[in-house]
């Protein structure tokens, strides 16, 4: 692995088309980027969507992955935006079974974070928590292993927040 | 006005100023083939295989620089079409494909014939689309032939449903505009050229390689004015052929795998290479480790996804080549550098093209068809050995004369290629040269040279094997040759089925007589060439192999001036 290997997150702005995110995740596979996520949805703008792709790569890959979203036709813009003043986001849900003490433990440890609990039956918990990605693993990680357990991450979403760029 | 679909698609390509497309009738686009016969302007040419039909559009294109167009019925229509698609795709060709599909309420419901070409399609085209909507048509083929013509060129598919070729709409055709995700790339920043002219003042062996792109931006004059201010030898892509004058004494000839000694030995000796519109494909680079070692690289291209893609550049610049080189062409002084052309023309010297005595080779062949029309005619090549012979020993004057799949190495396209190039540029010359298997993917097209009688010459090198690849068999799995012995059919037959007249060469004492022959007659000719069965392309270099390690031709048995090892 190249010493500039590290994870990127890239955003973009597009237009909404027949066959658009189909494109984009093709072009993906097709060149060997490996995605670590996509998360594509509605913006300010009628019929764009922003995309934001998760990536490791290095700094050679990354030129290469810029260039080649950019070249997309339906692609307006692409930035890097790891190093950027920006916010980057990922929300989960976890549905959790097991004993109420540790689901307690899991639900506190969800709610000092800033999530919320959704349902709490006995034995048996849903949750949900947004935050940065780091967060959002270290929540995932620490639910205890006694817990049985469903998670959905939604891969980060992010945006540049520079007013001045 | 109210229009049907049909009627939309025979007005857009009027518009375009497109008068031949190549296409076959299915179910789906009889809505189409009806109203075409209201078009006369527009001539449709029955192909025997869709794939044909593709690649005519291809040949079309590579020869006249305008769009081809080329048409097919859903399913297993829009399916054949796909090697024709990727193999212009690979050489950033301006086609536009149109196919129909079945009706939009019908799609995603597994209903006759229907494929999801616009799936498949994805990674093969520039851009592509699937119109549901009659309204969209109107705009959407003015922005695929805009798309497919501008930028870096490249095939743009247009799905449309039986029912669409039937709805109406009012809507007429908008002006082209670029969209917002689609910057034309115009001049380049000027600190980008400033780099550029710093490094070739600087440079004391500076060599220039020609590509395709080019061509593709109309900048060959200009890249020769460059060369000459600056003192500055030309090799050249396999798609550059013809760049640059082949008989002008800075032009080098076709460097990499199979490319000419001196070129390929130039560029690793050089101490600056510039790239004008190649894209650094591996067969010219050869292991890109060691390509133009010595030398800093500086890469023009339009496309900037190509920068830094396969070699390391010390500096790239990003825009539309003919601006680009007339631009440079102020920012440097002429140079003079006696002393590395002399060494470039030592390499050439010590290292020239052979053609062996004693046997008929297809090298005999390729120049004698150089000696006849002193590289004026067309040729297109198909895919293997033949296909190097030609762009070593071709010698092409100008541009888009010659026609080779490069990128994705299509066999069977060189007689379909020809047809377009002769069905674009009726009042040339045009030969397609073959090889026996080759030639065998793609003949039924010789009903569509009768039919129309289009004067394309077949130059078929029958060396009774899959020559390219026995080569390979015979310098790297010991002569085991496995599946590359082929037989061919009686041509003589064969033509004579189609009802086209057939030449046969059989020497190298008449091959020159036998092409006379060819030309004279006024319509398509099969020349069968019976040349020796295994005859190699040198110089090579092995797949993966280093351009420094050159293997030369065992038949060059020359004192060398310059050292290089043979
Ligand atoms: C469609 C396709 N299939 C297979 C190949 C692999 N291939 C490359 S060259 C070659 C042999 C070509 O033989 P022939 O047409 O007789 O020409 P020659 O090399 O003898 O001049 C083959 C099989 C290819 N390039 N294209």
């Amino acid at each position: 692995m190249s010493p500039t290997t590290r994870t990127r997150t890239i955003t973009s702005l597009v237009q909404n088309e027949s066959g658009t995110l189909n494109r984009l995740v093709s072009m993906f596979r097709r060149r060997g980027f490996s995605l670590n996520s996509l998360n594509a949805g509605d913006c300010e703008r009628p019929g764009y969507s922003r995309v934001t792709f998760v990536i490791d790569a290095d700094d050679g890959t990354l030129g290469q992955v810029l260039n080649q979203v950019e070249r997309l036709i339906e692609v307006v813009e692409v930035e890097d935006i790891t190093d950027e003043t920006s916010v980057t986001r990922e929300l989960v849900l976890v549905h959790l079974f097991g004993s109420d003490i540790e689901l307690n433990r899991a639900g506190l440890e969800c709610i000092a974070k800033g999530g919320k609990i959704l349902t709490f039956e006995q034995g048996a918990a849903t949750m949900e928590l947004s935050g940065e990605p780091d967060e959002i693993e270290e929540f995932v990680a620490n639910i205890s292993p006694q817990l049985q357990r469903t998670v959905h991450r939604t891969g980060a979403i992010a945006l540049h927040t520079n007013p001045w760029r | 006005m109210e229009r049907t679909g049909a009627q939309i698609v025979m007005a857009g390509l009027k518009r375009h100023g497109v008068k031949t497309i190549f296409g076959y009738p299915g179910g789906v686009v009889l809505p189409l083939y009806d109203e075409m016969l209201n078009w006369p302007e527009v001539e449709h040419i029955l192909v025997r295989h869709e794939q044909c039909g593709a690649h005519m559009a291809d040949g079309y294109a590579r020869a006249t620089g305008e769009v081809g167009v080329c048409l097919a019925t859903s399913g297993p229509g829009a399916t054949n079409l796909v090697t024709g698609i990727a193999t212009a795709m690979m050489d950033s060709v301006p086609i536009v494909c149109i196919t129909g599909n079945v009706n939009s309420w019908a799609i995603g419901k597994d209903a006759f014939q229907e494929t999801d070409i616009q799936g498949i399609s994805l990674p093969i085209t520039k851009h592509n689309y699937l119109v549901t909507d009659i309204n969209d048509l109107p705009g959407v083929l003015v922005e695929a032939f805009y798309l497919a013509n501008s930028g870096r060129k490249g095939p743009v598919l247009v799905d449309i449903p039986k029912d669409v070729f039937t709805a109406k709409t009012t809507n007429d055709f908008p002006e082209p505009e670029p969209r917002e995700g689609y910057i034309l790339p115009g001049m380049p920043v000027e600190s980008e050229l400033d780099e550029a002219a710093r490094l070739l003042m600087a440079a004391e062996r500076p060599i220039i390689i020609a590509g395709q792109g080019a061509i593709a931006a109309e900048a060959t004059e200009e890249l020769l004015a460059l060369a000459e201010k600056l003192d500055c030898p030309v090799a050249n892509t396999l798609l550059g052929t013809g760049a640059v004058p082949r008989s002008h004494d800075l032009s080098l000839g076709m460097a990499g795998m199979h490319g000419e000694a001196a070129p390929t030995m130039a560029i690793q000796a050089a101490d600056l290479v510039v790239s004008l519109g190649s894209r650094f494909d591996d067969r010219l680079t050869g292991a890109t480790k060691s390509f133009g070692e010595g030398a800093k690289m500086v890469h023009f291209d339009i496309d900037p996804s190509e920068h830094g893609k396969a070699v390391h550049t010390h500096c790239t610049v990003t825009g539309h080549l003919k601006p680009a080189i007339q631009s440079l062409l102020k920012k440097v002084d002429s140079k003079k550098h006696p002393e590395w052309r002399a060494t470039v023309s030592g390499f050439q010297k010590d290292f020239p093209l052979v053609v062996p005595e004693g046997g008929f080779f297809t090298r005999h062949v390729i120049s004698a068809l150089q000696a006849a029309n002193k590289g004026d005619a067309i040729i297109s090549t198909d895919v293997g050995q033949h296909q190097m012979w030609s762009a070593q020993f071709y010698r092409p004057e100008e541009p888009r004369k010659f026609l080779s799949s490069g990128g994705l190495g299509t066999m069977g396209c060189g007689v379909p290629y020809a047809i377009g190039a002769k069905f674009g540029c009726p009042d040339q010359e045009v030969w397609a040269v073959c090889g026996d298997g080759g030639f065998q993917m793609t003949l039924q097209e010789l009903a569509v040279m009768k039919e129309h009688n289009v004067g394309v010459k077949i130059c078929l090198c029958n060396n009774s094997f899959l020559g390219m690849v026995r080569q390979w068999q015979e310098l790297f799995f010991e002569k085991r040759y496995s599946s590359v012995a082929i037989t061919s059919p009686d041509y003589a037959k064969l033509a004579e089925a189609y009802g086209i007249p057939y030449v046969r060469c059989e020497t190298a004492e008449e091959v020159d007589a036998k092409i006379a022959e060819a030309r004279a007659i006024d319509g398509p000719v099969l020349c069968e060439f019976v040349v020796e069965m295994e005859e190699n392309v040198y110089p090579m270099v092995p797949a993966g192999g280093s351009n420094s390690d050159l293997i030369q031709d065992p038949d060059l048995k020359v004192k060398t001036s310059t050292g290089g090892q043979q």
